[in-house]
């Protein structure tokens, strides 16, 4: 062999071994995208200008209680880090947030923030920590069909605390359960999956979807004077109520007719 | 008491001779009334008046008809088969209670108000005078009236009969007895008597029969009694609560047996997922220190002060409140009461997860009776 003969065939082998090791590792990439699994940790997705402006929102309403990185700041709010689409949703929809004063419990009171500045405000937490999100449907979409059977669970899992027509009631310390009166179907659903304040959460492996609309539906059936054939609830506490009703007004009244048809005599 | 005059009376021939006006009169006058007038309130019969008022007291008793038949008619014939609001029909359905209620008190009302309207317009208002003695009996009335009592007692012989006294006191005494355990009775039971047994006060639904092995999965309800669905430890968040009742695979197909576990009074018991942050700081009961499965506590759901579902779960501050007076109980340690009458904690099941099916079980019964205090109980 001659000299110029081996550094020809050196070169071709060069050649031939970068070729093999581009076509290996072209494989190994196209094989890495077609198996390797979705990446689990959340990314900041969706439009750039949606998230800008969700940040500026966040920056103007909530840092001061949730800090600069969604961290939280100690003894005034918690981390909103993998709060979700779901919690968002609901404590700003509902008005809890922004929150004016710490107490208690921060109540519900006309939004402060418009639909498009929650779905901005939606979008930018939701792109530091994914969490619990949102149903697909909204309002109707969300009242199940079967109220019975939405009662039956309701009275297990929520009547504790709400009542069970959704009147609400006292917790420990100054806290309650929130009557269910004029609350929209998202805002319950949204509720359910994300436990607001010191409600429990109920995740759709708990509560299916579906339960958890009939529970919406038997809801929706006994709030906003719906199913009160009386006309008034007296509270909806049951017997104590109306049985004191009954015996102060309606002794009151037959002793008053009884005096007006003795003077009339 | 009437003080008339024997002398008075009339003989049987004159009683026969009297009128009904003259024995109106009489009546009174032996009860010691005279009636000074009887006025007829429509002296003169057939005025317009007088028919008005007839008209008047027929329309309320006409109005009473009216509303009857239409109880009936609403109740036989007005849709009251449940309708969800915001469906078709609901406003009908919606008036059936208060219609049924107002038509049947009207009805009511309206006998009342045509009773009433007629005594008002038809019956004389007559002006008696009645003589009223004052003070109590004579002492005539009195000593005769003693005499009569004590005459009547010594005729009986009471007094000298001491086997009729005697046995009449044993058979009341006993009545009485049966009476009292008849009332009393069915509260008592014995908390030494079976104790071994699920039923006794000592353990609950989710014991096994002696012999039987099977394990006792956690089970939800929801909402259909005949329904199995078992609880893994991925199906709660972090904060979350559930109530769980017992299972076994021998009562799959047992319809009577998956109902009544639902309801038995012992069963329920809260199933609780800790925040990990906060599941760091649970202190556990010593003995209990393996009852739980992770941040996985189950707790008793009756409360250990009288027995109310102790269900209204904080998941923030981790507190177990009970409803009715108010205990607290503190998850993070052991379920022991922190606030209110309660003064013991909520007994803990021990809780693992079947490697078999992946389903979280009972290891065993509690440990502890649950529920309100008995006496033989020691803590």
């Amino acid at each position: 062999m001659t000299k110029k003969q081996r550094s020809h065939g050196k070169l071709h082998r060069r050649v031939a071994g970068l070729l093999a090791l581009g076509f290996a590792l072209m494989t190994l990439g196209l094989l890495y995208g077609a198996f390797a699994p979705q990446p689990q940790v959340a990314q900041a997705q969706g439009d750039p200008a949606q998230l800008r402006k969700g940040e500026q929102i966040y920056n103007n309403t909530c840092i001061s209680c949730h800090g600069a990185n969604l961290e939280g700041v100690t003894d005034r709010g918690p981390s909103l880090i993998g709060a979700g689409e779901a919690s968002v949703y609901f404590q700003t929809a509902t008005g809890r947030m922004p929150a004016t004063k710490q107490e208690a419990q921060i109540s519900r009171k006309p939004p402060k923030l418009t639909p498009e500045e929650i779905d901005a405000l939606i979008a930018f937490v939701d792109s530091k920590g994914g969490g619990v999100k949102l149903p697909e449907e909204s309002g109707k979409d969300l009242v199940g069909d079967n109220p019975a059977r939405g009662g039956e669970l309701f009275r297990l899992n929520c009547a504790s605390c709400h009542n069970f027509t959704g009147r609400g009631g006292a917790l420990s310390s100054g806290k309650y359960a929130p009557a269910l009166d004029g609350v929209s179907e998202k805002e319950m659903y949204a509720a359910m999956v994300s436990g607001p304040q010191n409600m429990p959460k109920f995740s759709d492996r708990q509560l299916s979807p579906e339960e958890k609309k009939d529970i919406i539906a038997y809801v929706k059936s006994v709030t906003d004077g719906n199913n009160n054939p009386g006309g008034n609830a007296l509270g909806g506490l049951g017997p104590q109520s109306e049985g004191l009703i009954a015996f102060i007004v309606g002794m009151a009244a037959l002793v008053g007719i009884t005096l007006w048809i003795g003077a009339k005599a | 008491m009437s003080s008339t005059n024997p002398t008075d009376l009339p003989s049987d021939d004159e009683l026969a001779q009297m009128s009904r006006e003259d024995l109106v009169k009489l009546g009174g006058k032996l009860d010691g009334v005279e009636i000074v007038e009887y006025p007829d309130p429509w002296p003169v019969k057939g005025t317009r008046a007088e028919k008005r008022a007839e008209r008047a007291v027929a329309l309320w008793f006409l109005i009473a008809a009216i509303s009857g038949f239409a109880f009936v008619g609403v109740f036989l014939f007005w849709p009251s088969a449940y309708t969800a609001p915001d469906t078709e029909g609901y406003f009908a359905y919606s008036l059936f209670t208060p219609l049924l209620g107002a038509t049947l008190g009207l009805s009511v009302l309206a006998i009342g108000a045509g009773a009433l309207l007629y005594t008002k317009k038809f019956i004389p208002h007559e002006v008696a005078v009645q003589q009223r003695s004052d003070g109590g009996s004579s002492e005539l009335d009195k000593k005769t009236i003693l005499a009569h009592l004590a005459d009547a007692g010594d005729r009986s012989t009471i007094a000298r009969r001491s086997l009729i006294k005697s046995s009449a006191g044993l058979g009341m005494t006993a009545m009485g007895l049966g009476v009292g355990v008849f009332a009393l009775g069915g509260l008592v039971r014995d908390p030494w008597a079976q104790t071994d047994t699920k039923n006794s006060l000592w353990h609950t639904g989710w014991m096994n029969e002696p012999g039987n092995n099977e394990k006792v999965f956690l089970r939800r309800a929801t909402g259909h009694a005949h329904e199995v669905v078992l609880v893994k430890p991925e199906d709660l968040d972090a904060g979350s609560m559930e109530t769980v009742f017992p299972f076994r695979e021998s009562e799959r197909e047992d319809h009577h047996a998956l109902s009544a576990a639902l309801k038995r009074s012992d069963n329920p018991v809260m199933l609780i997922r800790l925040r990990s942050e906060d599941g760091r700081k649970v202190v556990k009961h010593q003995g209990q220190e393996d009852f739980n499965y992770g941040d996985y506590y189950a707790y008793t759901k009756i409360c250990s002060h009288l027995g109310c579902p102790t269900s209204l779960y904080e998941q923030r501050t981790n507190r177990i409140l009970c409803p009715c007076h108010q205990s607290q109980f503190d998850a993070l340690q052991y379920a022991k009461p922190i606030f209110g009458p309660a003064t013991r904690k909520l007994a803990q099941l021990p809780i693992a997860v079947d490697e078999e099916t992946g389903y979280l079980y009972a290891r065993s019964d509690f440990i502890e009776p649950i529920g309100p205090a008995f006496w033989e109980r020691k803590s």
